[in-house]
């Protein structure tokens, strides 16, 4: 039986059944990145969601659903093993081949671009409301978080003084990498009330001494991951290329959880909350 | 029927290592090429089989220049038992004396196995057959490739042209007996079934036991071609070798040398 | 030493039988669980249009079909390999088309948007694939070309003409990897690693078909290869055209590989073993060997593509890493074997 007769003999089951105020079964959820897992869980649609891509880390319940691997190499049979009837994801999803076998699988697949500003949050709610069923709790989610935003807006714009300037390090592995324009952590300062020592170049780049040292950062922010990576604070501050800011005499730092920080989901405003406080207080 | 070479050169590396050589060998008789190391022998070996081109002259087997034979015409008429030959892989002695039949796969006679069998007994290696070729020892192996060489031109060519052998120091590797062993088969391959031999030998004795001619090399030019006792006279040794040398006579009639 | 040894039809059985019993393997493995009683029904041809049927028939099943094409690919192009530079230890990453199916794969990915932002419209996801195919075959013919001297093409030229040329666009690769974004890296990261899961339809017929014309190819070869064991004059004097059989064993393998890598990236050291193994049980004549390569690395892949889509289930390891886990130790063992021949 073809997928649009199936639809179609549902729906129309399901008719007869709303009227005794019964609802259809809710949608089975996959979700693919740690920001939109976070919306589910928000929406307190997570009894709908089957399984998460290896980014959704929060919140802690959600370490312990299927994992299908990570978002940029999806298996097709095993998304589908879960039985889905939509995957949301960013449009870093991939491979291609396997999204279209998800569709052609009548699985409904939802991609949010992200574009690094608010709207990315917007879009992630609206995503999971329509794919989870449930778009009223999603504009009643969606008008909480706005407020909530508008508010932290408020914070950073009344705040005084000179605009601190704010480098963010990526430490994955042995080579750390310092944030041009066009990334998440860019977008981030400059919502916290910075602005990004460093300039003209988009995306990660490797950090050097020289260019540390004329970008000349009053506060290095990072990730909590990043630091451990490195063994600590006192190890991250033991790094040579970060000796001649002006972030090192006075041992500014500020970390915060990586999936928090960077993932432009519901806890945004929480994020660049306590990112404001804490370059102006550092 | 005649192979032959008409005023061959090669060069290499600037040095000229044969210096218009012309020489007519002919089938039924087993030619021993000789002469001091660097007289150019297994060049001239490498021309007669066609694997060198002369840099001027020609090679002609009946007549016909070498080069315009063909590999596989050429490979269905003459046979080469090279110096050395490292072969890759772990295929037996069988496996590769079967190779000399490798020119005849499109038109195999009734016993091809049969035919690889013979040469490996002929050779006295029919008991290595099953073994690794490359776990064998040197002698072995030089008996394993002669066995190669005779399969291939086993049987009589329809047409009943010449079929040849060429062989780059056959005895090289080999041990007393099968030295003899090896020469007296080639001779009779020569004067039993009309084969035309060519074989680059270093024992003079050897030369002189079995061969029926001698081509005498000396700094890439033939100072001797003829009957092998007329060639390798006392005094040509002398002077060719730097080395004296004493004739004896065998009990069976043969003309050796004890050298000084 | 003699030698104990499967006789040929004995062993082309076996590898036979090897890959049937690793492709139902495959078929009865999977996240998506899938009833044996079922599976049964679908492969004997009773068409339901469950999402189970769908599953296999649009996922599994060309995965599985894949897998064989690419095995019995890149087993016959190993085995063509080590015929040809008469060493067991080659492979046909020697002739750079893994290298150049690579860098252009790189290419596309990271400046494929920039360069030449209409393709993915007009061709979509096969261009990756298309590119890696021309950049595979464009360095292999670099490669050949570079190894032409006065007497046809030199194998000791070609090999180290790969060496540099693998190094070079190893370098382009870093280049690459270097300006790349976050996602482009990891995309060429999975992309190097190999895996099944690219495998449509019509992808999985051309690399078939291609691959089913190569290893026909081959084996006319076969014999020819056998007198190379001799050596290159040697077999010259046996009346084997030396040159004809180097440019088909390229050609052969340029067009083999380059299909299998172009549709599943990397898959590394099938090429370096599946020969290898046959070898040790059925000896090194190349009409054996080459046909037995093509089975027995079929039977390798679908073998390791099953465990690739099980230990992690729901995700799925890359099938690279799993060729990789088995074969470089095997590969150890080989030149264990081989040093003590030295």
């Amino acid at each position: 039986m073809s997928t649009t007769r199936r639809t179609v003999l549902s729906a129309a089951l399901a008719a007869p059944l709303a009227t005794w105020a019964q609802q259809p079964k809710p949608p089975r959820l996959v979700t693919i990145s740690g920001a939109i897992t976070e919306v589910v869980y928000a929406l307190g649609a997570e009894a709908q969601l089957v399984g998460t891509d290896t980014t959704s880390l929060y919140p802690a319940a959600a370490l312990k659903t299927p994992k299908v691997g990570y978002m940029r190499q999806l298996s097709a049979e095993g998304v589908l093993s879960l039985k889905p009837d939509a995957v949301i994801a960013t449009t870093e999803a991939g491979p291609p081949v396997v999204l279209d076998q998800l569709r052609s699988a009548g699985v409904k697949v939802e991609l949010v671009k992200s574009e690094y500003t608010w709207e990315d949050v917007r879009a992630k709610v609206q995503a999971v409301g329509r794919a989870a069923g449930r778009e009223a709790a999603a504009r009643e989610l969606q008008a909480r978080l706005d407020a909530e935003w508008a508010q932290v807006g408020q914070q950073v714009a009344a705040a005084k003084g000179p605009t601190p300037r704010v480098l963010f390090i990526l430490s994955h592995g042995p080579a750390p990498q310092v944030a041009g324009q066009g990334t998440a952590a860019d977008a981030l300062i400059r919502f916290a009330g910075g602005v990004n020592a460093m300039s003209g170049f988009t995306n990660y780049r490797p950090m050097t001494a020289e260019a540390m040292a004329s970008a000349a950062p009053d506060v290095i922010l990072t990730t909590d991951q990043g630091i451990e990576a490195l063994g600590g604070v006192e190890k991250f501050w033991q790094r040579p290329e970060l000796a001649l800011t002006p972030a090192y005499r006075r041992r500014a730092v500020v970390s915060l959880d990586a999936l928090l920080l960077l993932g432009f989901g519901p806890r945004m405003p929480q994020a660049v909350r306590e990112v404001h406080q804490r370059i102006h207080s550092s | 029927m005649t192979l032959q070479c008409v005023d061959a050169r090669v060069s290499a590396g600037g040095r000229e290592l044969l210096h218009g050589i012309t020489a007519t060998l002919r089938p039924g008789r087993f030619t021993a090429i000789l002469g001091p190391n660097g007289a150019g022998k297994s060049t001239l070996l490498s021309l007669l089989s066609a694997q060198r081109r002369p840099d001027a002259g020609q090679v002609l087997l009946d007549g016909q220049p070498v080069q315009a034979l063909g590999a596989h015409a050429l490979a269905l008429r003459r046979a080469v038992m090279p110096q050395e030959s490292a072969v890759a892989f772990d295929f037996t002695a069988r496996e590769v004396a079967e190779l000399g039949r490798y020119p005849h796969r499109k038109q195999p006679t009734a016993d091809e196995a049969g035919i690889v069998e013979q040469a490996l007994a002929a050779t006295d290696v029919a008991a290595l057959a099953p073994r690794i070729f490359n776990t064998l020892s040197g002698g072995e192996k030089a008996r394993v490739h002669l066995a190669r060489a005779l399969a291939q031109v086993w049987a009589p060519l329809p047409g009943g042209a010449a079929r040849w052998l060429l062989l780059d120091e056959p005895t090289a590797a080999l041990d007393l007996a099968h030295q003899h062993q090896a020469l007296r088969l080639l001779r009779g391959w020569a004067h039993g079934q009309g084969v035309g031999v060519a074989a680059v030998l270093h024992d003079l004795n050897l030369a002189l036991r079995y061969a029926d001619d001698a081509l005498l090399l000396a700094h890439g030019e033939a100072a001797s071609h003829g009957p092998v006792a007329e060639v390798l006279t006392a005094e040509r040794i002398a002077r060719i070798w730097g080395i004296g040398c004493t004739p004896v006579r065998t009990g069976d009639g043969v003309l050796q040398y004890f050298f000084n | 030493m003699t030698a104990p040894r499967l006789a040929p039809r004995t062993a082309l059985v076996l590898g036979l039988a090897l890959v049937l019993l690793a492709f139902m393997a495959g078929a009865a493995s999977g996240a998506y669980p899938i009833a044996p009683a079922e599976l049964l029904r679908m492969l004997t041809g009773g068409v339901q249009d469950t999402p189970a049927q769908l599953v296999f028939l649009n996922i599994r099943l060309p995965r599985l079909l894949l897998g064989v094409a690419a095995g019995a690919g890149l087993g016959v192009a190993g085995a063509l390999m080590q015929g040809l530079f008469r060493n067991p230890l080659a492979d046909p990453g020697l002739i750079g088309i893994s290298s150049g199916a690579a860098l252009a794969a790189g290419v596309v990915i990271v400046l494929g948007t920039q360069w030449f932002p209409a393709l993915p419209h007009t061709l979509g996801s096969w261009t990756l694939m298309l590119a890696a195919f021309a950049g595979g075959l464009s360095v292999t013919l670099l490669i050949y070309l570079f190894a032409q001297g006065p007497s046809g093409t030199h194998i000791g030229l070609m090999l180290l003409a790969g060496v540099a040329v693998n190094a070079v666009a190893a370098a382009g690769l870093g280049y690459l990897n270097f300006i790349a974004t976050d996602e482009q890296l990891r995309n060429i990261q999975f992309w190097l690693l190999g895996s099944l899961g690219g495998a449509r339809w019509s992808a999985v017929a051309l690399v078939a078909a291609l691959v089913a014309v190569a290893c026909t190819a081959a084996l006319a070869w076969a014999r020819p290869l056998n007198a190379i064991a001799l050596g290159e004059a040697q077999a010259a004097l046996l009346g084997v055209n030396v040159e004809r059989v180097k440019r088909a064993a390229v050609v052969i393998t340029a067009l083999a590989v380059g299909a299998v890598t172009a549709t599943t990236g990397i898959i590394g050291f099938v090429g370096l073993i599946a020969p290898h193994w046959v070898r040790l049980v059925a000896g090194p004549d190349h009409r054996v060997v080459l046909p037995g390569a093509a089975l027995l690395g079929a039977a390798l892949v679908l073998a390791a593509d099953a465990v690739a889509r099980t230990v992690a289930q729901p995700a799925e390891l890359p099938l690279g890493v799993l060729t990789a886990f088995i074969g470089g130790p095997m590969f150890l063992l080989m030149l264990r074997r081989f040093r003590s021949r030295v």
